[in-house]
């Protein structure tokens, strides 16, 4: 069988030559004539702006309501730029445009990355709002600047702009964001969209891929612009409002969000459309709108949902490949070699995990107070308490989620405390979560390839013009994650949604994709919360398994108390915010203490119960 | 000084009307956390109602009045029913979306019906302004921050005190909890956008008191201004909403005066910005942070 991937980049690749071939000699012939190529164009255009406010709003999940002022900016940076070099040097005035191109899509990314700042505090609606905020600051200034025309705008800017250069940018813009969308650096921002906390929690610096995503797309938006400056020979800051944002936004909506076949064919047919509609004027708009409430209120997924049209999967079909490129394919043979261990060094008794006096107050509630609780190197340690005792605000505490008020976190004998979750999970500090948090809609395999994320190096220079470091990492990461995945019996889900596994399952996914980070230390979070005792069981052996194939240390939540005193070989017992007790399993349960703090006390039963009794007395 | 004052009294009638624009949208989102962008074209179907009556009809003003807040009722529990409740579990963009289909809808059906070109709106009141040196106090001004300081109070008690408000509250916590305390939910949505709506009613009527001209997309500038100002404020608040449109309605009056009249929207968009970036939620708004 033909390589799949070398025959996907032949079909394509000769797809866009056909296509461009053909209505480039219906131009030439005349058969399309000068107002339907001016159409073609502007469905390029819209197809450029459409799939870059896809990497906002469909692959990242931020609702971007400017994007039009980034292609403003783009426009009017062209526009002035290709204006001056052929007015006042004498250059011909298609040879400016690559220039003048690439600097309005500077400028305008320029102008994305400022408003990516913001993002660093705001996320949904908020976001949004500031985004819109700011396309509408962008236009006013615009409109009153002295070099940008003021209201009335720029004309005769030289229309140089043709179909082979608009086809071929689009062609760029769509290749761009489909490689960058299976690097590393993609699915980074995939992962964001599906739970930022996790994407947060495996590594990912969350606030520098939305300002990353804000930038790329506004560098694209800016180069339409441009396209659209020379295509039209004036541009005035009014066409780049408030509507025409939100016309993008319906375009990639309609398409589906996350799809870029999905914006690039809503594009064209919204591009087309009012031009066919041409006659209906007056009912234009009309239907237009009627059709946006009936497409939400019956597909709201949109057209293409988050799927993508494949060419190759066509073909197959075509040519009746179809079945044997879909069988699945034969795992590759190989010994599961000793998946990687952390490296580190660590004097004679010290502590892998240390925590000194560590406490933190909200507002007036002091949540946890002086605990210290050390986990020695390959060690199981518990940590239990009654509800609402502070167990989830300790971890939140080791991995960053919460920035300690007092005292000191250290790993390795290094504080950690007041780095980012991002970077402590570099340092080595991996979690689960009490309610499960995976990337949903991602496969089991991609969930694992998210985590091995600080782990790779390769630029998204790399990643997007498939460079060998990209190939050879994404290769190396794909075999390890299947066998991180073989190692807990699920390397046949490997291509299953990750929402589509059954619960006990999920648990399990989750700590793989913590253990795929490489962590010295696994924080799990009540574990077992939900499984059935066979389950829990199993469980159990993971555990201990982890411990010995990953040389991990181990903390964990539970309230199951037949698992944590059938693995853990320390206890720490939590209550209101303080330690108050910590021992072997069988110190813990004899603790006065501690089944006061579990079954309340009266003066009756302070004295030691047995393990029976409590359970009765409970 | 005088010309600050003056301004600054404008700023507070265009604010007023912002202030109670922006109660509704504040509720809406409060209760079902929808941008409901077809809020500001609600304002116009009012206006048009109102414009029709008093002009062709030759109803008086206190009639016309009732009966626009009533046409805007209607309209906004109509758009609920039939666009936003099937949509209620699905992601929040498609609801957003669905409610920018319905704000294009109103104003393209307006101007099918009545033209693009905008209508009078007829003087009401003719009460010469008040003069204190040189400062004027119109009486549409009075009347305007008088009215929608008492209907922000009214509201505000309504919220709190009565047992629809506080269906609306426990609804806005957490709707299938509402549900099983035996809160009728639809019900309780649509008496939300009833409420909005009638306050986008009698916003219509003074908004065309100042600005007495009425054309299908003169809701939409007003309504966005009115959202950001109920996210100024801290969306889902009522207070919050009236100190946002307050502080949008005196800042653009305050630019226009001093420093450009261009140059108004980008300060206000400007002063949104910075606010949000020093407090997330809004000025009168509660952090929240995700549980982990």
């Amino acid at each position: 069988m033909m390589n799949r991937k070398l025959k996907s980049y032949i079909l394509n690749l000769s797809a866009i030559a056909i296509l461009f071939v053909i209505i480039s000699s219906l131009i030439d012939s005349g058969a399309i004539n000068k107002y339907y190529s001016g159409i073609l164009i502007m469905i390029g255009i819209n197809v450029i702006m459409t799939v870059s406010l896809n990497l906002t709003t469909g692959f990242l999940g931020e609702l971007a309501l400017g994007h039009a002022g980034f292609m403003s900016v783009g426009a009017f940076t062209a526009g002035i730029i290709t204006k001056q070099l052929s007015a006042s040097l004498g250059w011909d005035a298609a040879a400016c445009l690559p220039i003048s191109l690439l600097a309005g899509g500077i400028l305008a990314a320029v102008m994305g990355f400022l408003i990516g700042v913001p993002a660093l505090r705001l996320k949904g609606d908020y976001l949004a709002i500031i985004t819109l905020g700011f396309g509408e600051i962008l236009r006013v200034i615009i409109q009153n600047m002295q070099i940008t025309g003021g209201a009335s705008g720029i004309s005769r800017i030289p229309r140089v702009n043709n179909f082979p250069i608009t086809y071929f940018i689009m062609i760029a813009v769509i290749v761009i964001m489909f490689t960058l969308g299976r690097s590393r650096h993609g699915r980074a921002i995939l992962s964001i969209r599906e739970n930022a906390v996790a994407a947060e929690s495996t590594g990912i610096s969350v606030t520098r891929y939305k300002i990353f995503a804000f930038t790329f797309a506004a560098f694209f938006a800016g180069i339409a612009g441009g396209l659209y400056a020379h295509q039209i020979g004036r541009v005035s800051a009014a066409t780049f409002d408030f509507n025409k944002s939100i016309e993008y936004l319906v375009m990639v909506v309609l398409g589906g969000m996350g799809s870029i076949t999905g914006s690039i064919i809503a594009a064209a047919v919204l591009t087309l459309l009012p031009e066919l509609l041409r006659e209906f004027a007056d009912y234009r708009m009309l239907l237009y709108s009627i059709m946006l409430i009936l497409m939400m209120l019956f597909r709201p997924k949109g057209l293409m949902g988050t799927a993508e049209f494949s060419l190759t999967f066509v073909w197959d079909r075509l040519t009746g490949f179809y079945k044997r490129a879909t069988k699945p394919r034969p795992l590759r043979e190989h010994a599961v070699t000793m998946p990687d261990v952390p490296n580190y060094e660590l004097a004679a008794g010290a502590p892998v995990l240390e925590t000194k006096n560590l406490g933190i107050r909200f507002g007036g509630l002091q949540a946890a107070e002086n605990v210290n609780l050390h986990v020695n190197d390959h060690e199981i340690v518990g940590l239990i308490g009654p509800n609402g005792a502070g167990k989830t605000t300790v971890f939140n505490m080791l991995t960053g989620v919460y920035l300690p008020t007092e005292g000191d976190i250290q790993l390795l004998g290094r504080s950690i405390t007041g780095k980012k979750t991002y970077e402590i999970v570099a340092h080595g500090i991996a979690r689960t979560f009490q309610n499960i948090r995976l990337f949903k809609s991602m496969t089991v395999l991609e969930n694992i390839k998210v985590a091995f994320h600080t782990r790779m190096h390769y630029t998204p220079v790399s990643g997007i013009f498939r460079l060998p470091k990209y190939t050879r990492e994404e290769r190396g990461i794909d075999l390890r994650a299947r066998e991180l995945l073989r190692v807990f019996n699920m390397e046949e889900s490997a291509e299953t949604r990750a929402d589509g596994l059954p619960y006990g399952q999920q648990r399990k996914l989750e700590i793989c994709r913590a253990l795929a980070t490489n962590p010295k230390v696994l924080l799990l979070d009540e574990p077992a919360a939900g499984m059935n005792p066979i389950e829990t069981r199993e469980l159990m052996e993971t555990i201990g398994i982890i411990r010995n194939r990953f040389n991990v240390a181990v903390l964990l939540i539970e309230h199951d108390m037949k698992l944590v005193m059938g693995i853990c070989e320390r206890i720490y017992v939590l209550n209101y915010g303080r330690i108050i007790a910590e021992g072997s399993p069988s110190d813990i349960r004899n603790n006065p203490e501690v089944i006061r703090a579990y079954l309340g006390h009266s003066d009756r039963d302070t004295k030691p119960v047995k393990e029976g009794e409590a359970n009765g007395n409970a | 000084m005088v010309l600050f004052l003056n301004q600054l009294i404008n700023g507070l009638g265009t604010g007023a009307i912002y202030a109670l624009i922006a109660l509704g949208y504040t509720m809406v989102y409060g209760i079902v956390k929808l941008i409901n962008f077809a809020h500001g074209d609600i304002m116009m179907v009012g206006s048009y109602t109102a414009v029709l009556l008093m002009v062709n009809v030759g109803v008086p003003f206190p009639i016309a009045l009732m009966a626009s807040m009533f046409v805007c009722v209607f309209f906004g529990v109509l758009i609920e029913r039939v666009a936003y409740k099937p949509l209620r579990d699905a992601p929040r963009i498609c609801s957003l979306i669905t409610a920018i289909g319905v704000s294009y809808l109103l104003q393209n059906s307006a101007q099918l019906l009545f033209s693009a070109n905008p209508k009078p709106f007829p003087p009401v009141f003719s009460v010469a302004p008040i003069t204190f040196g040189g400062v004027s106090i119109s009486f549409v001004t009075l009347v305007t921050v008088l009215v929608s300081v008492l209907l922000m109070v009214g509201l505000n008690l309504f919220v709190m005190k009565s047992r629809t408000g506080k269906a609306m509250r426990a609804v806005s916590e957490d709707m299938g909890a509402a549900k099983l305390m035996g809160i009728n939910v639809n019900m309780t949505i649509s008496t939300t956008f009833a409420i909005g709506c009638a306050l986008a009613g009698i916003g219509a009527f003074l908004y065309c008191i100042a600005y007495p001209s009425v054309a299908p997309t003169m809701g939409a500038m007003p309504g966005l201004k009115a959202f950001i100002a109920a996210v100024l404020g801290g969306i889902g608040i009522l207070p919050g909403a009236m100190l946002g449109g307050f502080i949008m309605g005196v800042a653009e009056s305050l630019t226009k005066g001093f420093v450009s009249t261009q140059l108004s929207d980008a300060v206000v968009y400007g002063i949104l910005i910075v606010v949000l970036l020093f407090k997330p939620s809004g000025l009168l708004g509660k952090a929240q942070r995700e549980k982990v």
